[in-house]
This record gives C-alpha cells, structure tokens and sequence, in this order.
C-alpha cells in the first residue's frame, strides 16, 4: 500500500498493469516512459524489463515516475507490468503486493475475449491471496487494440469484462500509437489521489 | 498484512545513524532499507553507485519470489538471499513483515561477516518501525482540503 514518508514529504503509489498475454501492458508504459513531459530528467526513472529472450514479460517492467508535489508532498509512481503468460501466475501474485492501483489492459480483439475474462478471474483470485479485495482497490478497465480489424464493439467489451457491481471507467487505446495511454494513466492517478482524499489517508496510510 | 507505517524525521533519522554504524563497522559499501512492494525507504553509502530506486525495487521482488519458493517447500521463512558477485556481492536480510535490509559489499568481504554485522542493525530497524506502527495515524498526509480539480490530469504527453 501507498507509503508516506514525513521525513522526506514524499507519497509512493505504486500501479500495476494487469492483463492477458501480449495485450500491450508493456507497450503502455514504454508509451508513457516515451512520452511523458517531465519538469526535469530526474522526475522519470529507467525503465526495467524483466523479460525472456523473446522479448515476453518474464518478471515485470518498472519504472518511477514523480509527479507534481501535492500538498507540498513529492507523490511518485511506480508503475509496473506483470507478465501476461498464465505460466508466470505466481509471479504476478509476487507483483501485486502492496498494489495500490490496477489498469487492467484487455485485447479487444474477439478471439482474446476468454483470455480477457480468465485473466480477470486470475486477478480477483491472485488479488485475494494477498488478503486484498478487488473492490477496495481504485481500478481502471483499457480496451487496447481498437486499431485491429477484428476488435469487438466496446459495448461488447464492457458487458463481458466491466460487469461487476461497480461500473469502473474504460478507455479505447491503441497503445502502439500512444493513443488512450495517457488518458488511462491519468484516470487511473486521478482515481488513487480522490481514494486518499476520501480516506483522509487515514491510520497507517 | 500490515502496513508499512509512516515514518518521522526521527525515525529517519535514527535509521539513518543504524544504517551509518552498519556500513562503517562492515566496511559494505551501500546499505538500504526497502518496503517488500518494492519501496525505497532510505539509504546509506555511495548510492550515487548505483540506480537505487530500481536496485530496491528490484531486490524486494527478488526476495518476495524466494520467499514464495520457501513456501513451496514448506519452509515459512527464507529469513536472508545472498549474491555472490565478483567485485560486488549482496545479501538481503528480512527485517519484518513489510520490510528488508540490502547491502552491497565488496566480494573480498564475507558474507558471515555481513550477516554478523547485520543482526543487531535488523533488530534496531525493526523495533523503530515497530514503535512507528504503535505511533497510529498521528500524522496522516491531510488532504482535505485539496481541489479535486487540481489532479484531474497529473501527466501529459510530449508536444
């Protein structure tokens, strides 16, 4: 969960990028790690891949990102992949700890829709592991790949995957072209900051 | 799981001199202490060695796996991972729950002896975040009165 240090004023967010395999969760943060206007270079961290010799997730992608001081409190992210590949299942449980907040990245093409919804399961499952509960955690649905041809509706996408008791926003991306990258992200930050005001970042946070 | 408390200037600042007596009397040339989500907390040494946001976060899942194997093989506790390298080693120590103590060493210094040097730094660590813990909600970040309007988009792409 989020750490406030008072002794440096810093707050540290912690996002995870969750999704089936090659649905482009990578792809989304090399976007943002591309693209993001920083103040100064020190307010983007490298970017780490963990990733097998073909270029999949073995691990996790990571890199910090700060943005503005809130209340005069230096807030940083660190946003993080996990891999997509089921085989690597307990690695994601690994990379869930402590998550904050979840962008759940779906491949909007048809033949991806039982992958989508198994790799939903898997969170709620991997997710309570951890004694978390998807319901408590800020989260935001992306429908990547609208550029293919073969991309389900968005209607589609939502009653499928975004069905559960609460509505969550979701964004169409092309993450390939930086497109619905950004919007998602600053959903997704937006959602953590109005959890903390909400909670008064009470007791431990 | 607990939470990581928040820590004050005092907390800090003790850790910092522990953390200090660590490397001086060990001769380890970085010391860390990292939140097991992957958190860097504060550090001590030469860290300008190294990128040690990435170095702790990558550490913390490193051990967060070997403590996951340890569960495979019904072990509850792997309470230390050691790296051999061959100019520099590390060794990660559990300090408690939510967190653990890396030290970069030179190769010609042995792991025992950092493990020797490492136990009572451990202990002081975690009776200070134990006494953070105990502290409550005492100085929560308020952010009350923040304009929600103020966040609406904290990043933005390059022109």
């Amino acid at each position: 969960m989020a750490i406030i240090n008072q002794a440096t004023r810093e707050l540290q967010v912690k996002i995870v990028y969750y999704g089936p395999a090659k649905s482009g969760k990578t792809t989304n943060l090399e976007q943002v790690h591309a693209n993001v206007q920083v103040p100064n270079a020190s307010s983007k961290g490298k970017m780490t891949s963990l990733a097998t010799s073909s270029d999949r997730t073995l691990f996790f992608d990571f890199f910090p990102l700060e943005a503005v001081a809130i209340k005069g409190f230096k807030t940083k992210f660190a946003l993080f992949t996990v891999p997509g590949q089921v085989i690597y299942n307990a690695t994601r449980q690994i990379v869930l700890r402590g998550v904050d907040g979840i962008v759940f990245v779906a491949d909007s093409q048809y033949e991806k829709m039982e992958e989508n919804i198994e790799t939903f399961r898997h969170l709620e499952e991997n997710l309570k592991t951890l004694n978390l509960n998807l319901d408590d955690i800020p989260y935001v649905m992306q429908y990547n790949k609208r550029d293919l041809p073969d991309a389900a509706p968005v209607e589609y996408l939502e009653y499928v995957l975004n069905n559960r008791d609460v509505h969550v926003p979701c964004f169409e991306a092309s993450a390939s072209k930086c497109e619905g990258v950004f919007e998602t992200l600053n959903m997704i930050t937006r959602m953590l900051l109005h959890k903390f005001l909400n909670d008064g970042v009470r007791a431990a946070r | 799981m607990g939470q990581f408390p928040q820590l004050q200037q005092e907390d800090i600042d003790l850790i910092d001199a522990v953390l200090r007596e660590l490397l001086r009397k060990s001769e380890a040339n970085i010391a860390l202490l990292v939140e097991k989500a992957g958190y860097l907390i504060h550090q001590c040494g030469n860290p300008e060695q190294i990128d040690t946001t990435t170095f702790a976060t990558l550490g913390s899942n490193a051990y967060n796996a070997v403590q996951f194997m340890a569960s495979l093989v019904n072990e509850s506790n792997f309470s230390s991972m050691y790296q051999q390298g061959e100019s520099y080693s590390t060794l990660m120590v559990n300090i408690d729950e939510n967190s653990l103590l890396v030290i970069v060493f030179p190769t010609h210094l042995t792991v025992g002896s950092m493990k020797y040097y490492a136990a009572p730094a451990v202990r002081s660590i975690a009776e200070r975040i134990n006494e953070a813990s105990q502290r409550g909600p005492g100085a929560a970040l308020d952010l009350s009165d923040l304009d929600p309007t103020d966040v609406q988009a904290l990043f933005h792409r390059k022109d």
